[in-house]
């Protein structure tokens, strides 16, 4: 890039029309002091228009070399940009897998408009949306899924609640702002207690993480919120509230309630108690802000990042490498949209991995609803059509061990 | 590993996306550029006619007046390309540093790497949104990210109002792009000048004006540009004969309704492939890789998986299991994986289910499950005692 930049310094000096402007002003001037003199002298010579051609010829000229040095300051900088841009990709697969879906990209989009809390946006959009929609285009060889099941299937997916996610991420937003900025742990309190029930069979330690905050927050005497929190600032205030809104967590925290706690008897010398991490964490607002978010969105039913930023991110890793692949393929006449598995493996970073992959030993494939994982009784495991293949329904011998089993003692497996 | 090579950024790959990026000012700039050329051209024969004829010149001074005020006009046109220009080139600026900035960031994971694909997910928004004809959406969201140096709102929008007085089966507008851009239609072959002449010709058959139809043709189907269109041609003079009444192709596509909408989407097809863009937008097609690179066959599996539940304990909601592309991803393809990925040191519950030892250890912490026994975090009613919880080999 750095070549390119100085490339377009020079197209900045030398591309532009200044000069040319200059020499049409210079040309405009010698027209104008020739008309003064006409005016000025009561029997003008009909020369006198005649001995203008060659000046202005000349300014033409002039003109003419500004706009040659214009076009060539743009060739130059028109091949810096081919030599930045040789691997040149083609960037049309025949197939568009979403070209069938237009409403379920509009729906996409506008949820990922409403969780990034572009609220107002988000509203345009859906109102530009709704008044012209976009036709479904299927390209060859990428069918309409829906195509059998006529328009009522479709409307069924678009029914998100556009109106109750923007409240939804609204409030979530607000607690948030709340926590963050003002360093406010009531609303976001009280929305785990809302959801005691939920978050605890997720196994969220959300609302004691954030009554802990508060805890430590009024101990360090940090709370600027105390009137609204009934409770006085330092140890006393902090073991007061302790005690008011601790007793749900007795029994699941008991270990960490003691730590907490016991910090009491160590007011005098914080920085050289055991508890001192919990205490002085810097980066605890961060880390209740993300679980926060994170709970608020499994809730209701969506990831926590926007799963189409991170979709589009992913796609941009890979699409170079498919691109090429494309090109190749393209020779054999098929396409990477149409198969039911990806012709290559694109690497991904780990924070991209969600599920557990289990490619089987033995066949090299990966385990779907109708081939599951088997695990033999010996531990190992290999998918189902492989096992069908090698014990052909008898007594077989593990590929990877000398254990032996019959067919119907492999456990079926999930990850 | 295969990890390094995963979280390495390749930016050099990345930035080949963006050529559009680079070529659409480039290409507009040099529109402008043509502009100025032609304007000026004009001007000077202009004026090197009128001084050379100057000896039969009756009123020099009224002459003069007349070049005066033209150069002057040429002049204000020149100052206007003149910022146009330099309004493209600061554009172009700031999209070079744009995609320096890339060629900065070292890995994938870095923040600065996650600062980058954000405005450049907002920039496929605000694209697709152009694309859709969705311009008030498109320029809201480019103003609410400071990146309106990045998009291309204006050719754009230029491109959809021609897209749409061609629906509405006017053709001026087109061919007036169409001259302007004459240079590039020859060099890549496109003949949509001559599918606007015989949609005027079809037009002045369908109202009757056969007088007009016949002087049209002349004019502008004397010359067709290869031998299909000779056939084309020959057709078109039919008409002049069979007027509507016909039943048979090629007409009854030609007098359908659809003629116009073919004609603006051939139209948009040749804009597009003018200014170097993709005929599809880049949200389609970078969304439908990154949907099959992230697929598993757990997606859409009918049992809960374990990342793919609300109530489970597991952490994050997979971006495909998401009620946002849950749907869209369903008839892509699943990523390819080489070997397998599961959790380290994998046990397995009676029931079948497979956990990473320490995820399922803190999962109880968490679930504060009795003291030797194990829940299943997916499952809740699936209790079981620890000496069950077999060790499992994944190779
Ligand atoms: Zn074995
Ligand atoms: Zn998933």
């Amino acid at each position: 890039m750095e070549a390119l930049l100085e490339e377009h310094a020079k197209l900045e000096k030398r591309g532009n029309l200044a000069k040319t402007i200059e020499d049409v002003q210079r040309t405009i001037e010698l027209l104008q002091s020739a008309r003064d003199g006409l005016v000025a002298n009561p029997s003008p010579s009909p020369k006198a228009l005649e001995k203008l051609q060659k000046p202005t010829k000349l300014l033409n000229d002039k003109v003419n070399s500004d706009l040659t040095e214009i076009y060539k300051a743009q060739n130059s900088y028109s091949k810096a940009l081919d030599k930045k841009f040789t691997g040149k990709l083609y960037m049309d697969p025949d197939g568009d897998a979403l070209a069938s879906h237009p409403h379920l990209i509009n729906q996409a989009i506008s949820m990922h408009l409403l969780r990034e809390g572009q609220f107002s946006v988000a509203a345009t959009f859906m109102e530009e949306a709704e008044a012209h929609p976009r036709a479904p285009e299927p390209t060859p060889g990428t069918p309409d899924p829906y195509a059998a099941q006529g328009e009522d299937k479709r409307k069924v997916t678009e029914n998100f609640n556009a109106k109750e996610l923007e409240q939804q991420f609204s409030d979530m937003y607000h607690i948030l702002r709340e926590l963050r900025t003002r360093r406010n742990l009531t609303p976001a309190i009280a929305w785990a207690r809302q959801n005691r029930e939920t978050l605890e069979t997720r196994g969220s330690n959300l609302e004691w993480e954030l009554c802990r905050l508060q805890y430590v927050c009024l101990y360090k005497n940090e709370a600027w919120n105390l009137r609204e929190l009934g409770q006085t600032g330092g140890p006393l205030g902090a073991f007061a509230y302790a005690n008011q809104e601790f007793k749900h967590f007795h029994r699941r925290y008991a270990r960490e309630l003691q730590q907490l706690l016991g910090a009491l008897a160590f007011n005098e010398n914080l920085y050289d108690s055991p508890y001192m991490s919990l205490f002085f964490n810097e980066t605890a607002w961060e880390e209740v802000a993300t679980s926060f978010t994170r709970e608020f969105c499994s809730l209701i039913g969506l990831s926590a990042d926007s799963p189409l930023y991170i979709a589009v991110t992913a796609g941009t890793i890979a699409l170079p490498r498919l691109l090429k692949l494309q090109n190749i393929m393209r020779e054999k006449r098929t396409e990477w949209t149409t198969e039911e598995e990806m012709p290559i493996e694109i690497p991904l970073p780990p924070s991209y991995h969600f599920h557990s992959i289990f490619v089987c030993p033995v066949s090299k494939e990966q385990a779907t609803d109708e081939n599951p994982p088997k695990m033999m009784p010996c531990g190992h495991v290999i998918l189902k059509t492989s096992m069908d293949a090698i014990s052909k329904g008898q007594k077989f011998k593990c590929p990877y061990c000398p254990g032996e089993s019959i067919p119907r003692e492999a456990l079926t497996c999930r990850f | 590993m295969a990890e390094l090579s995963a979280i390495k950024l390749n930016a050099e790959s990345q930035i080949l996306l963006e050529r559009p990026l680079l070529g659409v000012p480039y290409e507009l700039s040099r529109k402008k550029f043509a502009t100025a050329r032609r304007e000026v051209d004009r001007e000077q024969s202009f004026l090197t006619k009128t001084l050379s004829s100057a000896s039969t010149t009756s009123d020099p001074v009224s002459a003069l007046d007349t070049l005066i005020s033209r150069m002057a006009n040429l002049k204000r046109k020149l100052e206007v390309l003149q910022a146009e220009e330099t309004e493209l080139q600061e554009q172009s600026k700031a999209r070079i540093e744009h995609l320096r900035a890339l060629e900065r960031i070292p890995t994938v994971m870095d923040v600065k790497y996650d600062e980058w694909s954000r405005t450049r997910l907002n920039r496929l928004l605000v694209d697709y949104m152009l694309r859709s004809g969705y311009v008030e959406s498109a320029r809201q969201l480019a103003a609410e990210k400071g990146i309106e140096k990045l998009v291309d709102v204006g050719s754009m929008v230029e491109c959809l109002r021609i897209e749409k007085s061609l629906k509405e089966g006017r053709t001026a507008e087109a061919l007036a792009w169409c001259a302007e851009h004459g240079k590039d239609l020859k060099k890549l072959n496109i003949h949509l000048v001559f599918e606007l002449r015989l949609s005027q010709y079809i037009m002045l058959v369908r109202e009757g004006k056969l007088n007009e139809a016949l002087m049209h043709a002349k004019k502008h189907f004397y010359t067709p540009p290869n031998e299909k269109y000779r056939a084309v041609v020959m057709k078109a003079a039919a008409m002049l004969v069979l007027r509507q009444d016909v039943q048979v192709e090629p007409y009854l596509t030609w007098y359908s309704p659809e003629r116009n909408h073919d004609i603006a989407a051939m139209f948009v097809e040749t804009h597009h492939t003018i200014f170097g863009l993709p005929k599809r937008p880049l949200l389609h097609i970078a969304l439908s890789a990154g949907l099959s690179a992230l697929k598993t066959p757990a997606c859409h599996s009918k049992h809960t998986s374990s990342s793919g539940n609300a109530s489970s304990a597991a952490s994050t909601l997979c971006p495909i299991c998401s009620k946002e592309l849950h749907e869209l991803a369903r008839n892509v393809p699943y990523a390819h994986h080489t070997k397998s990925h599961v959790d380290p040191d994998p046990v397995v519950l009676p029931h079948g289910r497979i956990y990473g030892r320490e995820f399922l250890r803190q999962a109880n912490e968490k679930l504060g499950t009795e003291k030797g026994m194990v829940r299943d975090p997916t499952e809740l009613d699936k209790l079981c005692r620890e000496e069950d919880v077999k060790k499992v080999f994944i190779s």
